[in-house]
């Protein structure tokens, strides 16, 4: 931790140092801390112009519950879903193949797609974000109910528990971890489907605020929000894995 | 010691036989025709060499695994599927990650939907009795082998079946705690009602934990010998009687005793002999 925030600050601090000339022209597209950050307080943390400017919270706020959002019920739906393939082989035969196909279409993909259904709401990041984990999990939930020793659940059924008993008791804990690590490793991929729909077609959230850089010229204002991405990124990044070490800790 | 003639049967068998089909279709006979009678409160243990069959015989009489042919009577009655009353102890011991040593032990009550109110009590009973109270907040990686075994057998035991099937319990273990944990063992059986099946390959737990003692041979897996061993001196591993009868089981187990068709253990050993008729 120590070391990477000293591996940041060098980062900073040389391009402070090439940033320190104005004539240099690298400093116009590229402008280093010091200039693009002042931004943020002279406008009072607010980003746009007149009336259709939003604060900076809130652009993070709005993708952070986007991302949130679709992770959350992407996670339970597989969960669940997965469970549910894996009580029958007819199921797992006919159903795993097709979510087999559908899985590798990277989220981003799915943009356009939701831009036209959903039109410009929550719903679409939602759907996207959804869509980018929802089948890679449920696979795996099948793959490591699979996995589960024999002898635990045979110990559970001998000690007089009812097969939903079982499934809740047993079943569910044993596959929670594997697939929230897994979440956590897709959490990257519907991060950035995120924000491309942001900077496409959505209005607002970080991805916007870049664009809204691009669309005014302002360079300050997309290393802006470029920074922000990356440090909220990094933060729900590490927030997770606090999740994981703090409610999925065990290994079956 | 426990008078067995006059004790009623629990759990038997007859003409049991169990096959796997491997690949190729070929069918694999792992036991063959398979005669038992045990005993309530008693302690039996059987012997065998590993890939012999015994965890598969365990699991038949356990209900876990349907046999090929034959059946398995608890208290009179065929056995179909698992029940709560015969439990289960396998060679590893399979503790729950994600639960502390207090919900393991008293997963047998919360799966049947109990509250913890009502059980807490005998949890904490049978933490004391293997001597874990202590360790009541722990997780199971947090353990020792020899701990988690306990736990196991806490576990199993706290909800008072009426068998208790031990498969290799303690084969995992070093010397010294294996002996300790064959004298806790011991010691439960004593106080408690519950009639024990252990299986091992190791000739002195056999010996030193059994009042039947029943070795099943190989390929195919069949009863080649059973003794009645529950005078104490059995139960010291330097008595030169056990230490006949360890010799005796080990030659019988390699198949060189060439005494072994003519049931020579009496002869030999002064051992009642179990008759079959
Ligand atoms: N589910 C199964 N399918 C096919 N073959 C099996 C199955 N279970 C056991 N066997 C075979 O049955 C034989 C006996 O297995 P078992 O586990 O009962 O041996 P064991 O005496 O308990 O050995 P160990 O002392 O190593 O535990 C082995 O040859 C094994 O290959
Ligand atoms: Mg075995």
């Amino acid at each position: 931790m120590i070391c990477g925030m000293f591996s940041c600050f060098v980062l900073i601090c040389i391009w402070e140092l090439v940033g320190f000339n104005p004539a240099n022209p690298l400093t116009q597209v590229l402008p280093p801390p010091s200039k693009f950050l002042p931004v943020l307080f002279e406008s009072d943390f607010k980003i746009g112009l007149g009336s259709q400017s939003t604060s900076i919270y809130q652009s993070v706020f709005v993708t952070l519950f986007r991302v949130f959002a679709g992770m959350t019920i992407a996670f339970l739906a597989a969960i669940v879903c997965g469970m549910l393939i894996s009580l029958s082989e007819w199921a797992e035969l006919f159903i795993l193949p097709v979510l087999g196909v559908i899985a590798p279409i990277a989220p981003i993909a799915w943009v356009p797609l939701a831009l036209v259904v959903f039109g410009i709401s929550n719903l679409t990041a939602i759907f996207i974000v959804f869509m980018g984990v929802f089948f890679t999990l449920t696979i795996a939930t099948v793959a490591e109910i699979k996995r589960i020793p024999e002898n635990l659940l045979i110990t559970a059924r001998n000690l007089a528990g009812n097969r939903f008993n079982v499934w809740r008791m047993v079943v569910m804990p044993a596959v929670l971890p594997s697939v929230f690590t897994l979440l956590r490793l897709n959490f990257i991929a519907a991060w950035m489907a995120v924000l491309a729909a942001e900077m496409t077609g959505l209005r607002d959230g970080l991805g916007s605020v870049v664009m809204t850089g691009r669309n005014l010229f302002n360079s300050n204002l997309i290393l802006l929000g470029i920074c922000i991405i990356g440090i909220s990124g990094f933060a729900v990044d590490r927030l997770l894995l606090l999740i994981q070490r703090k409610f999925f800790w065990w290994k079956v | 010691m426990k008078l067995i003639e006059a004790l009623p049967t629990v759990l038997s068998c007859r003409n049991l036989s169990k096959s796997f089909r491997g690949s190729h279709k070929q069918e694999t006979v792992v036991l063959a025709d398979i005669n038992l009678e045990i005993c309530k409160g008693t302690f039996v243990t059987i012997l065998g060499q590993s890939g012999g069959g015994k965890s598969t015989l365990l699991k038949l009489l356990g209900g876990f695994l349907p046999s090929s042919s034959g059946k398995v009577l608890f208290n009179g009655h065929p056995l179909k599927g698992n029940t709560p009353d015969i439990g289960m102890i396998f060679q590893d011991h399979n503790l729950y990650p994600w639960m502390a040593v207090e919900q393991n032990v008293g997963f047998g009550f919360k799966i049947k939907g109990e509250k913890p109110g009502k059980y807490k009590h005998l949890v904490h009973e049978i933490l004391d009795t293997v001597g874990l109270f202590h360790a009541r907040k722990l997780y199971p990686h947090q353990l020792s082998g020899g701990m988690r075994q306990r736990v196991a057998i806490a576990r199993s035991i706290v909800v008072k079946p009426t068998v208790l099937l031990l498969d290799e319990p303690f084969s995992a273990l070093d010397v010294q705690l294996r002996r300790r944990l064959q004298e806790f063992l011991l010691a439960l059986w004593s106080e408690m009602n519950t009639t024990m099946i252990l299986v091992t390959h190791n000739v002195e737990e056999a010996i030193l934990l059994g009042q039947n003692l029943v070795v099943v041979g190989d390929s195919p897996g069949r009863i080649v010998e059973e003794v009645q061993i529950s005078d104490a001196q059995y139960r010291d591993r330097y008595h030169p009687d056990f230490l006949r009868l360890q010799r005796y089981l080990e030659s019988v187990l390699e198949g060189t005793s060439k005494e072994q068709e003519n049931g020579c253990c009496e002869e030999i050993l002064a051992i009642p002999r179990i008759q079959r008729n």
